[in-house]
């Protein structure tokens, strides 16, 4: 007979350190996967997450990645701390992307110290009135947010489509679906010659501080932990479960659109098709990698990163093609999820009473 | 084709609480039986056990003198019990034949006919092709009788199948059980509900508190005599002394409160009227399921009421939520008190918080005070006999006893007008009730009002001025505490009347 129980409490510090347990989990299995792939098990994941940042400019493109993936995951952070399941950040992404693009666009061949910061700011504004959309129909008709934001995504998707094939393509692209290249005005600041790491990082930091502030100090921020521990206790603590899923989502929306909008800015430089690897995505399972906390979200992102990098390289020097990297990532995931219901739930092996057989 | 069920020495005890205490019962078929009690009586238990969801720690399960093993719903299926849950288990998008074919390893032609021939031999109309979401709950639930029936059913279980039903399905169940008793199916029947038993039931069984206190044929028995079984009627404790409140301010006014809810398994609130003086105590009793939640709920503000009006110190608060209500020196402490009057996963400190109002100063400018949280907490702790000074400490490490007092000292602390409290005692020991009672006649004693829906009757004539009760969502008139006997609240709660 097996028997599955609650745990009553789990230990904080075993709570951080099953995410670290869950990465160690990847790489056996992603070492596994490699091996029947028929290469050398040891190699493959050398090269999958040494190689990458063995020099500065992989640390650099670590960083570039990690830039957008946490800053999304900490706004997601807000949703899921307080049970409002936000899945379309990629969408808010993209809807940042677009309005501060388009912003960038209507600054064309424009000077001026003001425009880099008119440009995030309405990219920020983007997003936020995107995440919008769900959090209103979720309180005031009732529907599923994590329904109306995904589909969300692709509506986002489609915009970006039409706008960059249609009226804001470059006129003298060649019918390339893109628009024209920002202007130097309207880019984020490099920070080191040769390499692409840009000023976004500083935002997503300010970001970092800011949400730690606001989560672990604010009323706001206490109003959302009740919430996501009990519905019951929030609405009989008296607390606008409304007007606070609205603020979730705006901020969640907000962070998104923000990475959107350092990634055109930033490395990009354009509006195209594919401003984004679905980082949107990714970052949930950065979110709970990093255990829904400022501080492990940062980590998480460098870790999730890397494997954007990994894929690269494995696809590169080992010929596998660079979706691998969502391989890794969907195992990390699941290696998480395995942890965590061995975390909060015990297994008990009970022998065969006597009266049982 | 005689069947007889026995269940001997059935105990259960599940942490802090004894759910089924030496329960032992024989049914026979041919009769229908009453399982009676209140909620947490022990009846849901001693029927998981018999459907098999739930094994005993200790006792057996007899069927035609044959010791049974229940350990799982598959055995009791095997066994030939059919169950028949208060919520439904049915696939809404699936057609009704569809959702008896999934659990019947009999072809679909087979089972088809079968069924048919169920439908005519009771009479139930049911279009076999229709999705069940388009049916009535009480269709549903003969969908879930047709599941049992399917299989041959010795024993029949039915667990509070009138609570969605409306009069006229009432009445057509209880033609079909007992058409089902007729033909030889054994039939236990549970509920709270007095009447039903009166008018369906051969054999009545109570419990209260795990035990069986009482088996009799229902010929013998009448509304009040069951209602006094079920909740006691031990009343030697001393009664709080009654104060004459004529000339005192009132301090609450309820005029007009209707309620009506989307969801089936609520109760419907119907033009409730109710006062209160200060210093006041009224209490509202009841059979549970009659409505308190919802009343508590209308109280505390977590739900608003259209077009009602409640009068709190001569304003009008009925659209006010919760937090605003406290502004006003309103306090409120719900039944759950596990997992909705505090949050287990937070600390003590965090759970003091949950009730902010703005002289507390917990939150300033937006930020958290902790230490203001802390000082708060502590003062708490030992003022209200809470068995621990650690504030860090997160209360699911409480008792049952000390998380109440904790939850009352947080709402006491605030030194309110009105506190609004249901159930206040369940599942406590002793002592721990005994501290909440000398609280609440204090609070009282101070000039301060309170109103306390309880189901237990000890505790309502103990602590009350004046009582009223509350049956299907309506109030009975209000009584001075000192002419109300346990006879007259018997009949009321059971919906009868008096004078």
């Amino acid at each position: 007979m097996i028997k599955i129980e609650k745990r009553n409490d789990v230990s904080r510090s075993i709570y951080f350190l099953t995410p670290v347990l869950a990465i160690f989990l990847t790489l056996f299995g992603g070492g596994i996967i490699f091996y029947i792939l028929g290469f050398n098990p040891i190699e493959a994941l050398k090269f999958f997450f040494i190689t990458p940042i063995s020099d500065l400019y992989g640390l650099s493109e670590l960083l570039v990645k990690a830039t957008p993936l946490c800053l999304i995951a900490i706004g997601l952070s807000f949703c899921f701390k307080s049970n409002n399941w936000n899945i379309g950040a990629e969408g808010q992404l993209i809807f940042g992307g677009i309005v501060g693009g388009g912003v960038a666009l209507l600054f064309y061949n424009h000077g001026g110290f003001y425009v880099l910061p008119i440009i995030i700011l309405s990219g920020a504004i983007g997003g936020m009135l995107f995440a919008m959309i769900p959090a209103i129909l979720k309180t005031y008709f009732n529907t599923n947010e994590i329904l109306v934001s995904l589909m969300l995504v692709y509506v986002a998707k489609l915009l970006l489509d039409y706008l960059v094939v249609g009226p804001w393509s470059n006129p003298e692209g060649f019918n390339f679906p893109e628009t024209r290249q920002f202007s130097e005005s309207a880019r984020m600041p490099i920070l080191f010659d040769g390499l692409r790491i840009h000023a976004g990082i500083f935002i997503t930091l300010i970001t970092v501080f800011l949400s730690w502030l606001i989560l672990y100090k604010t009323y706001l921020g206490f109003q959302i932990k009740v919430s996501g521990l009990s519905l019951k206790t929030a609405k009989y603590a008296g607390y606008k479960g409304k007007t606070m899923i609205i603020i979730v989502f705006m901020i969640s929306g907000a962070c998104a659109g923000l990475a959107g909008v350092g990634e055109i800015t930033g490395p990009i430089g354009q509006l195209h098709r594919n401003i984004s690897p679905d980082y949107g995505f990714t970052a949930i399972i950065v979110a709970f990698l990093g255990r829904l906390n400022p501080v492990g979200i940062i980590f998480a992102s460098l870790i999730v990163a890397l494997t954007y990098l990994g894929a690269e390289t494995a696809q590169i020097f080992l010929q596998v093609p660079k979706y691998t990297g969502q391989v890794f990532q969907g195992m990390i995931l699941f290696f998480l999820l395995g942890s965590d219901y061995l975390l909060f739930f015990k297994i008990k092996f009970l022998g065969l009473k006597k009266n049982e057989l | 084709m005689n069947t007889k069920l026995k269940v001997s020495e059935i105990s259960k005890i599940y942490p802090g609480c004894i759910a089924n205490d030496k329960v032992s019962l024989e049914f026979g078929s041919g009769k229908i039986y009453a399982l009676l009690g209140e909620n947490g009586a022990g009846k849901s238990t001693l029927v998981k056990i018999l459907s098999g969801v739930v094994k005993p720690d200790e006792g057996e399960v007899f069927l035609n003198n044959e010791s049974i093993k229940l350990n799982s719903p598959l055995d009791a299926k095997k066994n030939n019990i059919g169950m028949v849950f208060q919520h439904f288990n049915l696939f809404e998008t699936l057609s009704v034949f569809e959702n008896l074919s999934i659990d019947s390893d009999k072809k679909d032609e087979d089972l088809r006919d079968l069924v048919n021939g169920i439908l005519e031999k009771y009479n139930f109309k049911i279009d076999l092709d229709i999705p069940v979401l388009n049916l009535s709950a009480g269709q549903k639930q003969k969908v879930e009788i047709i599941r049992c029936l399917i299989r041959n059913p010795k024993v029949l279980i039915m667990d509070e199948p009138t609570s969605v039903l409306t009069e006229q399905e009432t009445d057509d169940l209880f033609i079909s059980l007992k058409q089902f008793s007729k033909d030889g199916i054994l039939i236990i029947y549970i509920t709270h509900k007095l009447k039903e038993v009166l008018s369906l039931c051969d054999e009545v069984a109570v419990m209260r508190k795990g035990k069986v206190v009482s088996v009799s044929n229902t010929i013998d028995e009448k509304i009040e005599s069951l209602a006094n079984k079920m909740v006691g009627e031990n009343l030697n404790t001393i009664k709080k002394k009654i104060n004459n409140f004529k000339n005192s301010e009132e301090i609450l006014k309820i005029s007009n409160l209707n309620f009506k809810s989307d969801d089936p398994y609520e109760t419907n609130l119907n033009n409730l009227n109710l006062s209160l003086k200060k210093g006041e105590c009224l209490g509202i009793a009841g059979i549970s399921g009659n409505g308190q939640n919802e009343l508590f709920q209308i109280l505390s503000g977590e739900i608003i009421t259209e077009g009602s009006s409640i009068m709190f110190r001569n304003k009008e608060i009925g659209k006010l939520n919760p937090r605003e209500r406290r502004e006003y020196l309103m306090a409120f402490s719900p039944e759950d008190r596990i997992s909705q009057a505090a949050v287990p996963e937070l600390k003590i400190y965090e759970n003091v918080a949950l009730n902010n109002f703005k002289s507390s100063n917990f939150f300033e400018k937006g930020l958290v005070n902790e230490k203001k949280i802390k000082e708060h907490s502590k003062k708490i702790l030992s003022n209200f006999s809470v068995n621990t000074d650690n504030v860090e400490l997160k209360s699911q490490f409480l008792s049952g006893g000390n998380l109440q007092k904790l939850i009352i000292g947080r709402e006491l602390i605030t030194s309110p007008e009105l506190l609004v409290c249901f159930n206040p005692t369940w599942g406590l020991d002793v002592g721990a009730i005994n501290y909440i009672h000398e609280t609440l006649i204090q609070i009282n004693e101070q000039g301060k009002s309170s109103i306390l829906i309880s189901t237990d009757n000890d505790e309502l004539l103990k602590l009350s001025d004046r009582i009223c009760v509350i049956y299907k969502g309506k109030l009975s008139k209000i009584m001075n505490a000192d002419t109300v006997t346990a006879e007259k609240l018997g009949i009321l709660m059971g919906g009868g009347t008096i004078d």
